[in-house]
């Protein structure tokens, strides 16, 4: 048990070894690679290791709910595969990661939301949040004195 | 709290704010568990606001953010509060509908479940909703949206706040064309047999025959038309097909023969939308911003110190031109003067004369300066604006009349008397389900055997970012960097009839708005006239 174990673990380092030297050799390539650590240790089939994700930071909603929620940052997996099961009626994916990034993944910062997908090896693009413009506005602005009225022409 | 849910009932459980409600968080957290109010509570007729918006009128709390909304933000003064003491109420004081164009924001506006979305009515709780975030395409102002779906079904669209487009608000056509989606949709190709009908086939052999007959005519018979709401991918997977075999006749519908495309700043919107605030004298040519971009309408609304002039022909803009007008010497002395073109325009023959009467108002008026660029031109349709960054341009300016062989990408709108009858025809719809239309062309060119040397989205973005980088640089504005100030001066005359009205029905202006029944009602209700 512990020498398979021991076996798996040096497959896996030699796994993540030949990785890198395979990135090391193209160390003069503008952009660096990392290694997706986390996504070749944990056994994540091949097909899912490098995967295009979104990071965004959900907006808040359009009812008019406090905003103790908001700013929260996402990662989406842009899967589109969905189905309607015809046995039950319910909704089927062929996608293992369909559900996770709304469901499972939530970071404090983008930063953290970056790191994470880097670890994973996926390939991510960012989206902008958007802020509300706050302007001042006073109720007794609809009162003050403009001048002069204008003549009409 | 316990004044408010006085005369609140306990609707909860049968309302469709339910969960998205302020009221129910606003009591969750500070309410007390029971209360102390033992009369009757007090009832209120509900109004009939049109298709789109339910009201439960006892559910009201009277913050009159509806009145607010309708007042200064759609423009319309429909809405108004009513009585007094707990005989108040909102209302419309007579029967009548909400005719704004942007009323379907009120149901956002509206912290409890008074007013809410008639065509959502009981067809979900907006905890099973799953949100994505995304641009909508129904015109050309690209407003951030939420779409919420169940499952696979699309149930709702909501707004997203953006600053720069369209603040929090859309118009109804973005909020509720979604039932389109859900009806007359092409699932598999099909192919017109000798007896008339179209008969479902298989994809391969559906692609087999187009490349048959595309290399059946000479390359300059080829004809591709890209559709309104067609995606940037899709387009150049198009454009480069066509080149490939040989033709370079490929447009955008909306662009016409429009083919000044070398000029960014001849077709975006200059001064950005959210830079319409500072504008501070608005000259609107051949354009009804309230059909065309209700939500750049609102923007200019929003302005409202400016005065506006709506002239109703090309006479008009002549006078402006040659200083003839009252109106010039407004826009001499504002500081900000902002000229925006309506699209409607592009498919007018005397189109560069119109343009250049633009530019010498523009300049004289010093329109465009290099920290203000007031020379506008308000699409119409989604795709247009990538259409003419990628160079979709037709050759020629008649090549639809002498068409063999035409390709329409989810073209509905174009003008096809003008085909000649023995034209062979490639229809595809824009529904086609599943399968990405830049893919389908890149089969096709395979079957056709000019093979696109793209197979991956990253690689078509790739070939993309060739043509028009600026179009990858997502949720960024990219001003043009030349003004028409280097364009050659036209002598062209223009033509004294008047400009058309470009947007006939706000509610159906292509496949999906035109597919759905809540835009039929609307089109049948609120443009009674």
């Amino acid at each position: 048990m512990a020498s398979s174990l021991r076996h798996g673990l040096t497959k896996a380092r030699s796994h993540i070894l030949s990785r890198t030297r395979w990135f090391s050799s193209q160390s003069d390539a503008l952009v660096e690679a990392k290694i997706p650590e986390v996504g070749i240790i944990s056994g994540i089939p091949e097909q899912h290791l490098r995967r295009r994700v979104v990071i965004y930071s959900p907006a808040r909603t359009a009812s008019q709910q406090g905003s103790g929620k908001v700013g929260k940052w996402k990662i989406n997996f842009l899967s589109t595969q969905k189905w309607e099961n015809p046995l039950m009626g319910w909704t089927s994916t062929g996608d293992p990661y369909a559900n996770v990034g709304d469901a499972g993944l939530s970071f404090e910062s983008e930063e953290a939301a970056k790191e994470f997908a880097e670890k994973h090896g996926w390939e991510y693009t960012v989206r902008k949040r958007h802020t509300p413009l706050l302007r001042v506005k006073s109720y007794a602005d609809n009162f003050k004195w403009k001048g002069l009225p204008k003549s009409e022409e | 709290m316990e004044f408010l849910l006085m005369n609140h009932p306990l609707d909860c459980p049968i309302c469709d704010q339910g969960g998205e409600c302020d009221l129910q968080d606003q009591s969750m957290a500070f309410g007390s568990d029971r209360g102390r109010f033992t009369e009757v509570k007090r009832s209120v007729v509900d109004k009939n606001l049109g298709p789109l918006v339910k009201t439960v009128m006892t559910r009201c709390i009277q913050c009159t953010r509806c009145v607010r909304f309708a007042t200064e933000v759609a423009g319309v003064q429909d809405l108004g509060m009513l009585g007094r003491g707990s005989g108040e109420e909102i209302g419309t004081y007579v029967e009548k509908l909400m005719t704004s164009e942007l009323s379907g924001n009120v149901i956002d506006i509206c912290p409890v479940g008074a007013l809410t979305s008639k065509p959502f009515a009981f067809k979900a709780r907006n905890w099973e909703l799953k949100g994505t975030e995304t641009i909508d395409v129904t015109d050309a102002v690209g407003s951030n949206i939420r779409i919420d779906s169940r499952g696979p079904e699309v149930m709702r669209i909501v707004p997203r706040l953006n600053e720069d487009i369209n603040e929090e608000w859309i118009s109804d056509k973005t909020r509720f064309c979604y039932d389109g989606l859900k009806r007359q949709r092409l699932n598999d190709p099909m192919i017109r047999g000798a007896d008339g009908r179209f008969k479902p086939v298989i994809w391969r052999d559906a692609l087999a025959v187009v490349a048959e007959m595309a290399h059946k005519v000479k390359p300059e018979e080829i004809v591709g038309v890209a559709g309104q709401l067609s995606d940037a991918e899709s387009m150049m997977a198009l454009k480069d097909l066509l080149n490939k075999m040989g033709s370079n006749n490929v447009w955008c519908e909306g662009n016409g023969s429009n083919r000044d495309a070398d000029l960014r700043s001849g077709y975006i919107m200059n001064s950005s939308i959210a830079g319409l605030e500072k504008a501070d004298a608005f000259l609107l040519v051949g354009t009804q911003p309230r059909v065309e971009a209700a939500i750049v309408n609102a923007r200019i609304r929003k302005t409202v110190l400016a005065k506006q002039a709506q002239g109703w022909g090309p006479d008009t803009l002549l006078e402006i031109a040659e200083r003839r007008h009252p109106f010039s010497s407004v826009l001499l002395n504002a500081k900000n003067p902002a000229i925006i073109v309506g699209a409607g325009l592009f498919e007018r023959k005397d189109k560069d004369a119109i343009f250049s009467a633009l530019e010498t108002i523009a300049k004289y008026a010093n329109a465009v300066r290099l920290d203000w660029n007031g020379f506008n031109v308000l699409l119409l349709k989604a795709a247009q604006a990538a259409a003419l960054d990628l160079g979709l341009v037709p050759e020629s300016e008649n090549s639809i009349e002498s068409a063999k062989f035409v390709y329409l990408m989810g073209a509905d709108d174009v003008n096809l008397e003008k085909v000649p009858a023995d034209a062979l025809w490639f229809i595809k719809g824009i529904m086609a389900t599943g399968v990405d239309d830049w893919k389908i062309i890149r089969a096709l060119s395979e079957v056709a055997g000019v093979k696109l040397p793209y197979d991956t989205l990253g690689a078509i973005r790739s070939r993309i970012k060739t043509v028009a980088p600026n179009i990858l640089n997502i949720d960024e504005r990219e001003p043009a960097t030349f003004s028409f100030s280097i364009k050659p001066e036209s002598t062209k005359k223009m033509d004294s009839a008047p400009f058309g009205t470009a947007v006939d029905n706000f509610y159906m202006t292509d496949s999906i708005t035109r597919a759905s029944k809540i835009m039929a009602q609307c089109s049948a209700l609120l443009l009674k006239k």
